[in-house]
C-alpha cells in the first residue's frame, strides 16, 4: 500500500493505493462522515485479485483537508472532485464502487461520466430519498453540531442499521469506529444525500451498473433501489439478506464478493441472480 | 419465551375451559385454525347490520369492517380461552389494514399483552392483541380487546412468578425497573434534573431523576415528564423479548414515539438504552409460559 497527499480541488487529499500500478483501476468511496478506513478489510484482497485500488478520504473526512468552500452539501461536488482525482492519477476508465453517500456519488458519476468509466457498483443508495431525512431538521442539527448525545446516536444508529447476520463483535467495531466523525461534515453529507435527485439522469447511464442494497438496511427501501436499477439500461440489482447499510464492512471476504460483481459487469462471468444471500 | 398453541374448533381440545385470571400471563400466544370467508357470510352480515353500501355488493364485495371483529371473537371461542370464568367484554380497539373479501381465509393470532387484577381482587382485566392474518401472512385487521375474567382466589398474586415483570408503564413495573438499572445510568445522568415518562398503551409511569438518582417513581411527577417515550403494549413486549436491545431500531422505524422535550430525549440516548436493558432484564426473568 502507498499513501499520498494529492492536491485535489485546491486542498490536500489523503489517498491510499493498493496493488499494481497497471492493475484494473478501482475507485472506492466511503460513507457519510467516515473515511477510506471503511475499505481496510478488502483493499488488500482486491489488490491481490489484480486491481489498482484507490481509496480516497473525501474532502473534510479522515486525513484529507477540508473542502475549500467548507463542508460539502452537494454530492455533485464530490462527484466532480472524484473526476479530478481520476484525472490526477491518470486512471484509465476505472471502476467505481461506493456505499451510502459514496454509493450515490458512484451513481452520480455514472450519470455524468459513463464514457469515462468501466462500470459502477453503487451500494446502499437509491436515486432519490424522497426528501428523508428532512433537510430542515439536518440544518437545525448543523447549527448545533454538538447536538445532544451525537456520538451515542452515531454509535447506536450504526448498530441499528448493521445487518442481523453480522456477528456482534464485528458490528460493535463498525459502530465504534463510526464515532470518529466531524458532525459538521457528516450532517452536511446527509443534506447532500437527502437533496440529491438523480431520477431523471438514470436513463442516460451507458456504463455497466450494479445496484446493491442490504435487506436489513433501515435507511433504504429495497423497492426504491430496484426502481432505480430498472431505470438504468441493463443494470443489475442485488438484495443482500442479513446485511445492512455497510456491506464492505459487514461481509467477511468482501474482496471476493466485489470482484465477482465487477467481473460480471465486465462480462467475464455469468450474470448473478437478482436476490442473493450474503456469503 | 411464550407458549404457542394451535387449536382447532370442535376437536375437544379445550384446555382453557377453566381458565381463570391467574392462568393468563403477558406474552402468551395462541393461534386458531383458518376460517374461510363465504358468500353466505357477506349476505348474512349485510342483512344483520343493514350496511348495504355498494362496497359490500357484487362478486368483488368487501366484507363490512365489523365482520372482522365478529369472526375474531368467534375464532377466539375456538381457542377455548373463554370459559365460564369470563365475565364480560370491556372494550375493542380495532384497525382495518386490508380489505377482507369472499374467498379469503384468515386465522386469529392472539397475544396476551396485559393482565391487571382489579381492586376487588376477585377478578382481573386481561387485554389481548388480536390479529387476523391471511394465508399469505398479510395482516388484514388487528386490534386489542379486554375481558373481565374471574380469579380463582382473591390474590395477592404470588411473588414468583412476579406479576409486574411485564406490566409495562405501571408504577410497580417502574419500581422494579429502577432496581435493575446498571450503574452507568446514574453516571450518564450525573448532571441531569428531570423526569422520564415511559408509556405503554394507556399506562404511563414517571421516573423523577435528580443528579443520576431516581428520587420518585409515580404515575405523574409534580411538574410532569420532561419527555415521554411511548409505544403500545405489544411493541414493549417485542422489545423486551427480542434477542438483543433493539430500541434504536424500533425508534428509527417509528415503533416508539416520543413527546415532550425532544432535545432532552436525544440527550438521554445512552440512559434510555440502559433503561431498556433493565426492562429486558426484568421482562425475561419469568417466562410467561411458566405462569400458565
Amino acid at each position: 500500500m502507498r499513501a499520498d497527499y494529492l492536491e485535489i480541488g485546491g486542498a490536500l487529499a489523503f489517498v491510499e493505493q493498493h496493488g499494481p500500478e497497471d492493475g484494473i483501476p478501482l475507485l472506492c468511496l466511503h460513507t457519510a462522515g467516515q473515511s477510506g478506513v471503511q475499505w481496510r478489510g478488502c483493499s488488500a484482497g482486491l489488490a491481490e485479485r489484480g486491481y489498482r485500488v484507490v481509496v480516497p478520504d473525501l474532502p473534510g473526512h479522515g486525513r484529507s483537508e477540508p473542502a475549500r468552500g467548507g463542508p460539502v452539501t452537494d454530492l455533485g461536488t464530490y462527484a466532480q472532485w472524484c473526476l479530478e482525482l481520476v484525472e490526477a492519477l491518470g486512471l484509465q476508465r476505472p471502476y467505481v464502487a461506493g456505499c451510502s453517500i459514496g454509493g450515490k456519488i458512484t451513481l452520480d458519476l455514472a450519470c455524468r461520466a459513463s464514457d469515462r468509466l468501466a462500470g459502477v457498483v453503487a451500494m446502499a443508495a437509491d436515486a432519490w430519498t424522497g426528501g428523508r431525512p428532512g433537510e430542515r431538521g439536518l440544518r437545525r442539527e448543523l447549527s448545533d453540531v454538538a447536538a445532544a448525545s451525537r456520538t451515542d446516536r452515531t454509535y447506536l444508529g450504526t448498530l441499528a442499521v448493521v445487518g442481523r447476520s453480522v456477528p456482534r463483535e464485528r458490528a460493535e467495531l463498525i459502530a465504534t469506529m463510526h464515532r470518529r466523525e466531524d458532525p459538521a461534515v457528516s450532517t452536511s453529507d446527509l443534506i447532500g444525500w437527502t437533496t440529491h435527485d438523480l431520477r431523471d439522469a438514470l436513463a442516460g447511464v451507458t456504463c455497466p451498473a450494479h445496484l446493491v442494497v442490504g435487506a436489513d438496511d433501515l435507511w433504504l427501501d429495497a423497492e426504491a433501489v430496484r426502481w432505480a436499477a430498472g431505470r438504468i439500461p441493463g443494470a443489475r440489482c442485488t438484495v443482500l439478506s442479513g446485511i445492512g447499510h455497510y456491506p464492505m464492512e459487514e461481509i467477511e471476504g468482501f474482496a471476493a464478493v466485489l470482484d465477482g460483481w465487477l467481473r460480471a459487469l465486465a462480462g467475464t462471468s455469468a450474470p448473478q441472480p437478482e436476490e442473493v444471500a450474503a456469503p | 419465551m411464550s407458549t404457542e398453541q394451535v387449536l382447532r374448533p370442535g376437536t375437544g381440545q379445550d384446555p382453557g375451559a377453566g381458565r381463570h385470571f391467574e392462568d393468563f400471563a403477558v406474552g402468551q400466544r395462541f393461534t386458531s385454525a383458518y376460517r374461510p370467508v363465504t358468500a353466505a357470510d357477506l349476505a348474512d352480515f349485510t342483512r344483520i347490520s343493514g350496511d348495504d353500501h355498494p362496497l359490500h355488493a357484487g362478486p368483488d364485495g368487501i366484507l363490512q369492517g365489523p365482520f372482522g371483529v365478529a369472526i375474531a371473537m368467534g375464532l377466539l371461542q375456538s381457542l377455548g380461552l373463554h370459559g365460564p370464568a369470563v365475565l364480560g367484554l370491556l372494550d375493542t380497539h380495532w384497525s382495518y389494514r386490508h380489505p377482507l373479501r369472499v374467498g379469503d381465509e384468515v386465522r386469529l393470532e392472539l397475544v396476551i399483552i396485559r393482565c391487571r387484577r382489579t381492586r376487588r381482587g376477585d377478578r382481573g382485566v386481561v387485554t389481548r392483541h388480536m390479529t387476523l392474518v391471511g394465508r399469505d401472512g398479510t395482516v388484514v385487521q388487528e386490534g386489542t380487546t379486554s375481558a373481565m375474567v374471574a380469579a380463582r382466589n382473591a390474590g395477592p398474586d404470588p411473588v414468583a412468578p412476579d406479576p409486574v415483570h411485564r406490566a409495562f408503564g405501571t408504577v410497580s413495573w417502574g419500581e422494579a425497573l429502577v432496581e435493575r438499572l446498571a450503574p452507568g445510568f446514574a453516571e450518564s445522568l450525573a448532571t441531569w434534573d428531570g423526569t422520564i415518562g415511559l408509556r405503554a398503551g394507556e399506562h404511563e409511569v414517571h421516573l423523577r431523576i435528580y443528579r443520576g438518582r431516581v428520587i420518585e417513581v409515580s404515575r405523574r411527577a409534580a411538574t410532569g415528564a420532561t419527555f415521554t417515550v411511548e409505544a403500545d403494549e405489544l411493541t414493549w413486549l417485542e422489545l423486551v423479548t427480542a434477542p438483543a436491545n433493539e430500541f434504536t431500531r424500533f425508534a428509527m422505524t417509528g415503533r416508539f414515539g416520543t413527546r415532550g422535550d425532544g432535545y432532552e430525549y436525544l440527550r438521554l440516548t445512552a440512559a434510555l438504552h440502559l433503561l431498556v436493558d433493565a426492562a429486558r432484564d426484568l421482562g425475561t426473568q419469568h417466562p410467561a409460559g411458566e405462569r400458565a
